[in-house]
């Protein structure tokens, strides 16, 4: 049930970015299903494993993989599919946390404080740049792995009808 | 007296051929910067730019060589003599992500390839793709805010909170397309937007009505990311556009930036660091 939920909530948060990226009408409910899965399977990862940056990046390239058939169904490069839809996965809090931490770290600390804290950014941005880096490389993976310059030469048997456009 | 007269006819000839190719190839450089500096300001990366001016460049039989920077398309096409015919340097348009026209041009580029549109046709087609209605207005602030919302309640914020975020993320997202419109800088639009935001979502929860203030005060900027400048900066440097990745990765740590200041002075006036 929590999953089901989540999964409602990544959509939209997607969906929000779509629209704020003025994405064509027609990939809508696409981006909104992409969200929602790619949102899924990090979480499911993470009931898995705690690695958030690995849960990430396979949270990712299965969204990258993903744009390719949509791209090939709804007629639009992958990119506007797969940037709205990985939005959700953005480490917002890590890098709050971070922001935050360096501002302590500004004021006056005790020595006492001062390492605990230090120790806490530095994974905090670590992970915030990691993450970040995941979600680029996830996105860009299928061009990686098929070393094709455009989508369109990529087959993806998901929409097997469409291979005039492939 | 008729043989001069030949002469003549077929040298005008040959002129008027060579003036019609040196319109085509004049049509074509114009078409190419037009096509390289919407997609740069729509949001693509560099290399599907360079693939689908080269891709038209190809369909219309010419060569064509390019340096594509941030702010400027620079281009030169050669005529079949090898000899540089067209040179021109554009000026990008200001940045606004704008997926449909990407789409719309990645169409127009396949039909060029496949159908050999004539280039009044092509021209047409970009007008049409440019005057193209946006979502209205209240759409996308409505669903920006929703969006934020909607992170607030993957971060474990309760409907309270969710209210309050979806508040702070419409009043900002409202002021930054003010500012916007007002060419104010963009980077201080999206430092004013995120102060406003933070403080509206801190504003609750410093009179203690809600338990998690983290998590309002984070998810209430999450639209201003710069989502695209960063993601583009990496497919960059994959594909071996170093100098335009690191431009792409400067400004979206400038952006970034800007957010962290903007809370940053929210957080200080709040006390909540």
């Amino acid at each position: 049930m929590h999953f089901i939920e989540s999964w409602f909530w990544f959509g939209f948060a997607a969906l929000g970015f779509a629209i704020l990226f003025n994405v064509p009408k027609r990939t809508l409910t696409a981006i909104f299903m992409m969200g929602g899965f790619g949102g899924l399977v990090k979480l499911l990862f993470l009931e898995w494993n705690n690695g958030v940056i690995l849960g990430t990046l396979i949270a990712s390239i299965f969204v990258g993989f993903v744009s390719i058939a949509a791209a090939h169904s709804k007629h639009s490069p992958p990119f506007v599919f797969a940037i709205p839809a990985v939005i959700p996965m953005v480490p917002g809090s890590f890098a709050y946390y971070t922001m935050k931490g360096i501002i302590k770290l500004a004021y006056n600390q005790t020595p006492e404080d001062f390492l605990p804290l230090l120790n806490e950014t530095v994974t905090n941005g670590f992970k915030t740049m990691f993450i970040l880096l995941a979600i680029a490389v996830g996105v860009f993976a299928p061009m990686l792995l098929t070393a094709r310059e455009s989508a369109k030469q990529i087959k993806i048997p998901l929409f097997s009808h469409d291979k005039n456009q492939g | 007296m008729t043989m001069k007269w030949i002469v003549l006819g077929i040298k005008k000839f040959s002129m008027q051929q060579a003036t019609n190719n040196n319109d085509h190839l004049n049509d074509l450089g114009d078409l190419l910067l037009e096509v390289g500096t919407l997609l740069m300001s729509a949001g693509a990366n560099t290399n599907r730019i360079r693939v689908t001016m080269k891709r038209i460049a190809q369909s219309y039989h010419n060569q064509a060589e390019f340096l594509i920077t941030h702010r400027a398309i620079m281009l030169t096409i050669y005529d079949e003599k090898g000899k540089t015919f067209f040179n021109q340097v554009k000026q990008t348009y200001a940045q606004v992500p704008d997926f449909t026209m990407v789409s719309g041009i990645s169409r127009l580029s396949w039909h060029i390839v496949e159908e050999q549109l004539p280039m009044a046709e092509v021209r047409k087609e970009i007008e049409r793709l440019k005057s193209k209605p946006k979502y209205p207005r209240w759409v996308v602030l409505t669903a920006v805010a929703f969006a934020c919302s909607s992170f607030c309640r993957l971060a474990g914020g309760d409907p309270l909170e969710m209210g309050a975020v979806f508040f702070a993320a419409i009043t900002g997202l409202f002021l930054r397309q003010e500012l916007t419109k007002k060419s104010f800088n963009p980077y201080f639009s999206v430092f004013l937007a995120a102060f406003l935001s933070t403080i509206i979502s801190g504003s609750l929860g410093y009179f203690g009505l809600y338990e998690h203030d983290n998590i309002t005060l984070v998810t209430s900027i999450l639209y201003l990311i710069p989502g695209i400048p960063l993601i583009n900066s990496i497919s960059d440097f994959l594909d071996g556009y170093s100098l335009n990745g690191l431009v792409r990765a400067v400004n979206g740590f400038v952006i970034s930036f800007a957010i962290a200041s903007g809370l940053l002075i929210a957080l200080l006036i709040y006390n909540f660091v």
